[in-house]
């Protein structure tokens, strides 16, 4: 992005640096949606090449030289995109752009996302000779066109005219509602292929994070959809496609071409993942991970505490970074799990070990945050630290609120029971029979010779006792098994 | 009354069961070891012996210690340890071209080629030993006393510089740094930065590397016109880069035929994605040398040394996206401000002592380092530190012309040493 | 070490959360267990009979593969060692090389107590705290057991560091023990002609000692012998030879044992290494002239070593062109490589700034401050650094992790007072954080200007952008 050539073309500067600009009442020309009037935007993929007119931005609707100054006004961006890899399922992905490659414009501020963007444009823009917002789309369709390759064709419209802006702010909120149900509506068994990220791997060399519709990145920045994105616009960065394979265990989520991957990417660290796993082959997490599981042995439950929680004392005694401490590093540590805050909203959160039937502590601001996400049944039964503060309190709490894991608890996805429950826990080991005997003094043994294997030659060691009087106080022994 | 049982006995009852523990065993008495000769015992065997011995401790008294230890005798034993196999190899790169393949040098450096880690001769001989490029400038430049010293005379004119690096320091290979053609320094356009690279080919008949200023701007045009004044030499172009276009420096490269130096900033990811580019942009991969940054002892050494590391075992792996020879750009250890500064600008240390000793052995230590981690070529400065680690790495190589001085000292007299 | 979690480590614990290790359930202790922050003696049920059988195997399974020895006693004790991995990227090193200055017995007693001082008391600071040496390896010279004792008496009166006793002859070394019996030193050196008479010292005085063959075999045959015999406590000199495929054999001596010790699991070879760096100045001689020559060369070989595997090194040179870089490399190599190394937070001057001069805002994670405060200060630029804590990640990540944010400058700002060292209110932040410009600025009612995404490029930015106009460029009013 060589800055030249856009400062010829464009009457205002843009650079990356002026990505946090604010603009401020007293220094703005317009605001442009934001409270006080509607407005959206929304990047449509438009199947026909034929129908873009590429790089042309169409106004309706009053211009900037035609608005008051200190004036609100609605505003809607409508961009359609073409290219041969680009299909509708990215569109949010691009969508979610606009606001990025906006804010390096000069002078022009962008706030927000979908319905809710709140846009100032600066006076010091204006006097500096920005006329139109057709100059706006058309840097911004360059920014895009230059960021993403893989748009071939795009043009924009741009409407002020209120009317004309609440009209289509029904469509565009339609538009909204189908993406995120089709969102939460795909799932593992819906595609063909995942994705892996290797960003972290700076960091911690061996950590793969593989990415599926219900399994989002364990940093919280890539969904499926985005790492797919990111795979086409740059197939040489950090997110390629995993070809699924076959699927070993739907439940767990553990896939042949995910396994090979593994291998692969790790060096050879480990070889199988259960994607929905937290104890049994669980993803290994870098150290970007914004919520740290840990297992509680004496309730069998599972902890959770987030980055930057307010909560500092766990349970287990452990504060959040001990814990990130633990888990960090691309290796898989059993008890221990890095995810994302969004992966507690997947219908498949840790099923294989009993999804939240199987949580019996979160930290209050995280259960808070997460609230939707819990299902109404186990929302009473998971402590907080209002609630408990050590593993006795737990274990009382749990079983005041009979918590499944106190009897056993049984997988939702299957029917199955995958714990036994506390009251069986007391059953020991067998004590191992005694059996007494008493060598007496003075017995002159000599001990056969007894060999002992030894790396490379087969060669006897004989140890001889000369003279030697053993007495051994007790033998303790075990029955053999089988015997 | 007491019942004789005989070892026997007991060794058949035991038969039936595990044997978990022995509480209070006493043996009083001899205990002699037979073993035979010549045969390698598993420490575990000798854990067991020494843990029965152990159980003896009450039994015996002082003397009979010493006298245990008097009969004592050494247990012979052979040491061996397992080869490490690896499945990678790293690309062999020449530089330089003899007129046998359109060039004028006189000779032409090989890299890398290598089937285990650094000096593992043990493993497997490492086929090229390290090489130096002494660096040399296009304009004069601000530098430690202690390397400018070495360079006074020859400042005002890069053939003369280059020149003294082969001739007086035993520089393998010579770098020119077109730094004057940064337009925040001197602006220097592209062709005369090219006539400058042609002075330098004409100066020395070593192979040559040529750096560009670093101005993300202004690079590709030079390098591109400095490839092209090069043409058939086989140089190294320093260096494509993702914060530039890449693209252009790189085609210059293929279109001259030069060896391009990927270079990226201490991200091995980075440097990954970057080798990718250059393979889609039809780069052979005998054309390929990394630059993953040098960081000076002190100011992140410790980052470029394990950034290295794991490149290269990696590739050694199998990984064939990092499988290529190592440049490092050791001049970076200057730095490092225990290199040229004074004295300390913290009153409680200890004095620093003269600058013009400290200085070098940053810069030999940083060479050196980076080299035990996979460096195969190094750009110096100091002609003594240069000087130093060709001899060191010489010897890790196993170069037969190293001297064996140390062979016929007697180590161990080190504590007698007056 | 054996374990690969807490978890694994936990099960061999008492689980009955009784909190007298200080920690509030096993499995709080067995993390710090398995980081190295706790000791298995912090766990006393763990040695009742009830718990002893699994406390001794989980005390094996905790154990390093490289057995740890420690010298010394009290504050200066150093451990050596106790190593897992053969690449510290692998977990991390644990136990940095001891470095160990020599003295000899013939030195005359001011000279001796002097250099004993020097080496006791040189300091050099370093990314937040004054990095020392560790310790002084006596050496008989005179071969005279009474001359070796009373030097090594003078010596421990001049210094609290753990000492090695170095001479091959057992009567002079033990006469030198006797002084200082209680202060756990490291003998030097056991070979396969007087191994029996150190065995027996060792075992008497209950000190680590050292075993000395170039000759792999006989190396691990005293090893062997030692262990039977009841001695762990063990260092292995493989000989250092300085030159020429001498040092090409001490590297792949040194590389092998290490080998054998932590990837193949053999016990029986797997304990701390000692290199003796200074043989360098026995090739290039004691004449005053060489001296440089030979300093540097023992640097080099101790440069090889801090890296390849010793745990501990015998150095002569004590020259501070030796000592810095030396002590500077083993700070570097034997850092924990999952942390990020970072520095002090707070407000520094470069240069001399008056309240004119411009005040710049870096994350304090150590490579991002070195580059930033070399970048401004070699190009003379009379300016205020404000450092400030990112918990050590650089800015990139910072910024996109939070650690970074708007707040993190406004309790900057207070908290070094910036504002009584410029009158202008105005800070520039670095390229890469530009995301929060407009943030920042209404938090702390500051102006922010936008530096370069590197810091390489800051006097051109300068040219381009300081002193800023009312109405800065980059800032819509």
């Amino acid at each position: 992005m060589a800055e030249t050539e856009e400062e010829e073309k464009f009457p205002f500067d843009i650079n990356p640096m002026y990505e946090g600009e604010r603009v401020r009442k007293a220094g703005m020309y317009v605001e442009l949606g934001g409270q006080g009037k509607p407005g959206y935007e929304l990047v449509l993929f438009e199947p026909d090449p034929e129908q873009i007119k590429d790089g042309e931005v169409d106004l309706i609707g009053p211009d900037l030289e035609d608005m008051e100054e200190g004036g609100n006004y609605a505003y809607a961006m409508i961009y359609r995109v073409y290219g041969e890899q680009i299909e509708k399922d990215l569109e949010a992905v691009i969508e979610r752009r606009n606001h990025e490659y906006q804010s390096y414009i000069q002078g022009y501020m962008h706030l927000n996302q979908r319905a809710e963007i709140w846009v100032r444009i600066s006076k010091e823009a204006v006097k500096k000779g920005l006329k139109s917002l057709k100059q706006i789309g058309k840097a911004t369709i360059m920014l895009f066109k230059a960021e993403l390759p893989f748009i071939e064709k795009m043009d924009a419209t741009f409407i002020t005219d209120e009317e004309e802006v609440k009209k289509g702010l029904e469509e565009a909120n339609r538009i909204y509602e189908a993406r995120d149900v089709k969102t939460r509506g795909l799932h593992d068994e819906d595609v063909d292929e995942f994705y892996q990220c290797t960003l972290c791997q700076s960091f911690a060399p061996t950590n793969v994070c593989v990415v599926s519709p219900d399994r989002i990145a364990l940093c919280g920045a890539m969904s499926w959809f985005d790492s797919r994105a990111a795979a086409r616009i740059d197939p040489e960065g950090p997110n390629a496609p995993i070809p699924k394979g076959d699927c070993i265990d739907p439940i767990g989520g553990e896939y042949t071409g995910v396994n090979e991957a593994a291998v692969r990417l790790s060096s050879g660290e480990y070889d199988s993942i259960k994607l929905h796993s937290f104890l049994e082959k669980p993803h290994t997490s870098c150290g970007c991970f914004e919520v740290a599981g840990f297992y509680i042995p004496e309730v069998e439950g599972i902890g959770w505490v987030h980055r930057g929680s307010k909560v500092t004392d766990t349970p287990i005694g452990l504060p959040f970074s001990t814990i990130a401490g633990s888990v960090g590093g691309g290796k898989q540590v059993k008890g221990f799990l890095g995810i994302g805050v969004q992966y507690f909203y997947s219908p498949k959160f840790i099923q294989y070990d009993g999804g939240w039937r199987r949580v019996v502590w979160m930290a209050s601001d995280l259960k808070a945050r997460v609230a939707e996400a819990i299902p109404a049944e186990m929302k009473d039964k998971i402590a907080t630290e209002k609630e408990v503060k050590t593993i006795e309190e737990l274990r009382e709490f749990l079983q005041r609120v009979d918590h499944p894991v106190v009897k056993g608890v049984i997988r939702e996805v299957d029917g199955e029971r995958i714990t036994e429950g506390w009251a069986v826990e007391a059953e020991a080991v067998a004590a191992p029979a005694e059996v007494e005997e008493e060598v007496p003094s003075e017995a002159q043994v000599p001990l056969a010779s007894v060999p002992l294997v030894a790396s490379g030659a087969n060669t006897p060691v004989r140890i001889i006792l000369k003279d030697a009087d053993i007495s051994i106080g007790k033998i303790i022994v075990k029955r053999k098994e089988g015997k | 009354m007491e019942k004789k049982i005989t070892l026997e006995d007991i060794a058949r009852i035991l038969d039936r069961y595990d044997v978990v523990e022995l509480e209070d065993v006493k043996i009083k008495g001899d205990v002699e070891l037979e073993l035979s000769t010549g045969v390698a015992i598993p420490p575990s065997v000798v854990q067991a012996l020494q843990s029965m011995m152990g159980m003896q401790k009450e039994g015996i008294s002082v003397v009979s210690e010493e006298k245990g230890i008097e009969e004592l005798e050494l247990i012979p034993t052979k040491f061996e340890v397992a080869k490490t196999e690896w499945n990678g190899q790293i690309e062999e790169v020449t530089i330089g071209a003899t007129s046998a393949d359109g060039g004028t040098r006189e000779a032409t450096v090989t890299i890398g080629g290598e089937k285990a880690l650094p000096f593992y001769n043990f493993d497997h001989q490492t086929p090229h030993p390290p090489v130096i490029s002494v660096d040399c400038f296009d304009m004069p430049i601000s530098l430690a006393k202690a390397v400018r010293e070495h360079y006074e005379d020859v400042m005002e004119d890069p053939g003369e510089w280059a020149k003294k690096n082969v001739r007086e320091f035993g520089a393998d290979m010579v770098t020119i740094h077109l730094i004057s053609t940064d337009p925040t320094i001197k602006d220097t356009p592209a062709r005369e930065a090219a006539k400058t690279v042609e002075e330098v080919l004409q100066a020395v008949k070593v192979p040559i590397v040529i750096g560009g200023s670093g101005n993300p701007d202004k690079d590709p045009e030079v390098l591109e016109a400095a490839a092209e004044a090069a043409e058939g030499e086989r140089c190294l172009i320093a260096s494509a880069n993702l914060n530039m276009d890449y693209e252009r420096i790189a085609k210059a490269a293929l279109e001259h035929g030069h060896v391009i130096l990927s270079w990226t900033q201490l991200d091995i990811n980075a440097q990954k994605t970057l080798n990718r580019y250059l393979f889609k942009l039809g780069v052979p991969r005998e054309d390929i040398v990394i630059d993953p940054t040098t960081a000076a002892l002190g100011y992140g050494l410790d980052y470029a040394f394990t950034n290295i590391e794991r490149m290269r075992i990696s590739a050694l792996k199998g990984d064939t996206d990092l499988a290529f020879p190592i440049s490092c750009g050791i001049t970076n250890a200057w730095g490092a401000r225990e290199a040229w500064m004074k004295d300390s600008p913290i009153k409680e240390d200890s004095d620093w002592g003269p600058s013009v000793y400290r200085g070098p052995l940053y810069e030999i230590m940083t060479g050196l380092t980076l080299g035990i981690a996979g460096g195969d070529m190094f750009m110096m400065m100091h002609p003594k530190a240069a000087g130093a680690v060709k001899r060191v790495t010489q010897m890790l190589f196993g170069a037969k012309e190293a001297e064996d001085e140390g062979k016929k000292v007697r180590i161990e007299d080190w504590v007698t040493w007056k | 070490m054996k374990l690969n979690s807490p978890m694994e480590v936990w099960k061999y614990l008492p689980g009955t959360n009784c909190k007298e290790c200080g920690e509030k359930t096993c499995l709080a202790f067995a993390s710090l267990l398995m980081e190295r922050k706790k000791k298995l003696e912090e766990c006393p049920p763990l040695f009742e009979p009830k718990y002893a059988e699994k406390g001794k195997k989980l005390a094996e399974l905790l154990a390093p593969e490289v057995r740890e020895v420690e010298i010394g006693i009290g504050e200066r004790a150093r451990k050596m060692g106790g190593e897992d991995v053969m690449h510290r990227h692998e977990r991390t090193f644990f136990n940095r090389t001891v470095l160990v200055y020599d003295v000899w017995d013939t030195m005359k007693e001011e000279e001796l107590r002097e250099r004993v001082r020097k080496i006791t008391e040189w300091k050099k600071f370093y990314v937040g705290e004054f990095l020392k040496v560790d310790a002084i390896a006596i050496r008989s010279v005179s071969g005279e057991a009474k001359t070796f004792a009373q030097c090594v008496k003078r010596v421990a009166e001049e210094t609290d560091f753990p000492l090695v006793l170095c001479s091959f002859n057992a009567k002079v070394i033990e006469e030198g023990l006797k002084e200082v019996s209680n202060r756990r030193p490291l003998i030097y050196a056991a070979d396969k002609e007087n191994w029996k008479e150190f065995l027996g010292i060792a075992k008497r005085f209950k000190v680590p000692v050292t075993l000395f063959s170039p000759d792999l075999d006989m190396l691990n045959s005293l090893a062997v012998t030692f262990s039977s015999a009841g001695i762990e406590d063990i260092v292995l000199d493989p000989g250092t030879y300085p030159e020429g495929g001498g040092l090409e054999q001490t590297f792949s001596r040194f590389v092998r044992i290490r080998r054998a010790g932590i990837a193949d699991g053999n016990k029986g070879i797997a304990y701390p290494l000692i290199a003796v760096p200074m043989t360098a100045w026995m090739v290039h001689g004691s004449k005053a002239e060489n001296a440089l020559a030979a300093s540097y060369w023992e640097a080099i070989i101790a440069d090889l070593f801090i890296i390849k595997y010793a745990d501990i090194m015998i150095l002569h040179s004590i020259e501070p062109h030796s000592l810095i870089p030396v002590r500077t490399l083993v700070a570097n190599i034997y850092t924990d490589p999952r942390r990020p190394v970072s520095v002090e937070p707070g407000l520094r001057e470069i240069g001399n700034p008056t309240e004119r001069s411009p005040l710049f805002v870096t994350t304090n994670f150590a490579l991002t401050y070195y580059t930033v405060e070399s970048d401004i200060s070699s190009n003379k630029i009379d300016s205020y650094l404000m450092v400030v804590d990112s918990e050590g990640i650089g800015v990139e990540s910072a910024v996109a992790g939070g650690q970074l944010n708007a707040e993190s400058f406004k309790d900057a700002l207070e908290s070094f007072k910036a504002a009584d060292k410029v009158k202008h209110k105005t800070m520039v932040i670095p390229g890469l954080a530009a995301r929060l410009s407009g943030e920042t600025e209404d938090v702390t009612g500051w102006t922010v200007l936008v530096g370069p995404r590197d810091s390489g490029r800051i006097p051109d930015w300068m040219d381009k952008n300081w002193p800023p106009e009312t109405g800065s460029k980059t800032m819509a009013r």
